[in-house]
């Protein structure tokens, strides 16, 4: 029999959306919410001795205390292997059960199967810690893909439990975490990259034996210069609209940007500007709509002299944006400031 | 262009290796704290707008974290 420990958000445990992000770590004996899937997936070779659950925000706003209570939790019930989501496409989820699953991993030395799907911020962290303990599993974007990914972080589960040999992830189906392992080749490398090479000049298809992951280098820009009085913009993710949205955003996966006419107005009041947003709890942006677009202490700052304000603020809801959509989305808005003649940009992320 | 980010997951603004990060309150209210009194609340954003200004204006080789001293008394 493999123990159990299941990890989930607020929502998954069946406590709340939104307005429950907040909530601190807790423990539910045995299997509740999502765990309960995970349960009847495993059978009767794996029990879920336990669900610790935590707001998506708590744990982002308390990391350092959310992660040693965890630990505490954990530790207590000495389970096999622990499971952290499944999180989707879901960014604070995906990102905090690949810090829960590292932590425990290397806090505990117990082993982790994480899943995700492979846009969700979570995996980049996922390749950066390397952990030989940590399995991330793909999984659909949304959770519809539910029953899906908990069969196969179950039989994930089971196989590590009873400390069967996982091997290389192309074959066992988790993502890559960048660790190379020494393997028995029956032919030279030399052999072996000559036949690349040939491959490559007949213009044929090869499998590398050392890939890289090509990141995106950003270079960063220079500062402004101190003497001159800028040009700044705003850009906010937080889906800061005028009231009733005349553009209809909707509350995920957006696929362009509006800039809004601020030139005349000196705050953004209740009532007149709405958040449209499906990925946190919109109820402080609208009584305060200044949260996401700060224009208040802008306008002020401004009339200090620091800084010309644009007339216009940028904006796109950001929730479960694709990367290759928010990357062209990302270029036209750059190629619109610069048309604009700004000098420096202030980008408000929620 | 220098672009700041003001943002609550600063950890991950930095894995994606965003140049100017300006660490915010909270992922719904990046800009102020709906738990304060109105009047320190915007002295707490204009704290973090100040920072995020200061971080387009400061050198940067890397990802850098700029922190708004918004530990502010009444």
């Amino acid at each position: 029999m493999v123990n159990v420990i299941h990890i989930v958000n607020q929502f998954f445990a069946g406590l709340g959306g939104e307005d429950k992000a907040g909530i601190a770590v807790g423990v539910a004996e045995g299997a509740t919410g999502a765990a309960r899937g995970l349960q009847m997936a495993l059978g009767e070779q794996g029990k879920v001795v336990g669900t610790v659950y935590y707001g998506d925000n708590y744990f982002h706003e308390h990391r350092e205390e959310a992660k040693a209570q965890i630990l505490k939790e954990v530790g207590s019930r000495k389970p096999d292997v622990v499971v952290a989501g499944p999180a989707f496409n879901s960014g604070r989820y995906g990102v905090s059960c690949v810090e829960i699953s590292n932590c425990v991993a290397e806090g505990l030395g117990i082993s982790c199967v994480t899943a995700m799907h492979e846009e969700n911020p979570g995996v980049g962290f996922y390749r950066e810690c390397r952990n030989l303990k940590v399995f991330l599993l793909p999984t659909r974007e949304t959770a519809a893909g539910m029953n899906e990914a908990l069969g196969a972080i179950a039989r994930f589960t089971l196989r590590l439990g009873s400390g069967e040999e996982i091997g290389p992830a192309q074959e066992e189906g988790y993502i890559p975490r960048g660790i190379r392992r020494l393997e028995r080749s029956d032919r030279p490398g030399v052999e072996r990259a000559i036949e690349m090479l040939l491959k490559r000049l007949r213009n044929e298809p090869f499998a590398t034996e050392v890939p890289i992951q090509a990141w995106d280098q950003v270079v960063p820009a220079a500062p402004l210069s101190p003497g001159k009085k800028a040009n700044v913009a705003v850009i906010t993710t937080s889906g800061v609209v005028p009231w009733g949205n005349p553009d209809r955003f909707k509350t995920y996966r957006n696929t362009f940007w509006r800039k809004y006419n601020i030139a005349e107005v000196k705050a953004l009041e209740a009532g007149k500007w709405e958040a449209v947003h499906g990925g946190y709890n919109v109820n402080f942006m609208n009584q305060n709509p200044h949260y996401g677009m700060p224009l208040d202490a802008l306008r002020s700052l401004e009339a200090e002299g620091e800084f010309r304000l644009y007339h216009s603020y940028y904006v796109v809801p950001g929730n479960q944006g694709s990367p290759s959509v928010m990357m062209r989305i990302g270029q036209e808005i750059a190629a619109d400031l610069k048309k604009e003649q700004i000098d420096g940009v202030l980008l408000v992320a929620t | 262009m220098p672009v700041a980010i003001i943002s609550a997951m600063y950890p991950v603004a930095e894995q994606v290796g965003a140049s100017r990060i300006v660490k915010a309150v909270s992922i719904p209210h990046p800009c102020g704290d709906p738990g304060l009194p109105s009047e320190i609340d915007a002295r707490v954003r204009r704290e973090i707008v100040e920072t995020a200004l200061k971080a387009i204006h400061s050198e940067v080789k890397q990802p850098t974290l700029f922190y708004p001293n918004i530990t502010v008394s009444a």
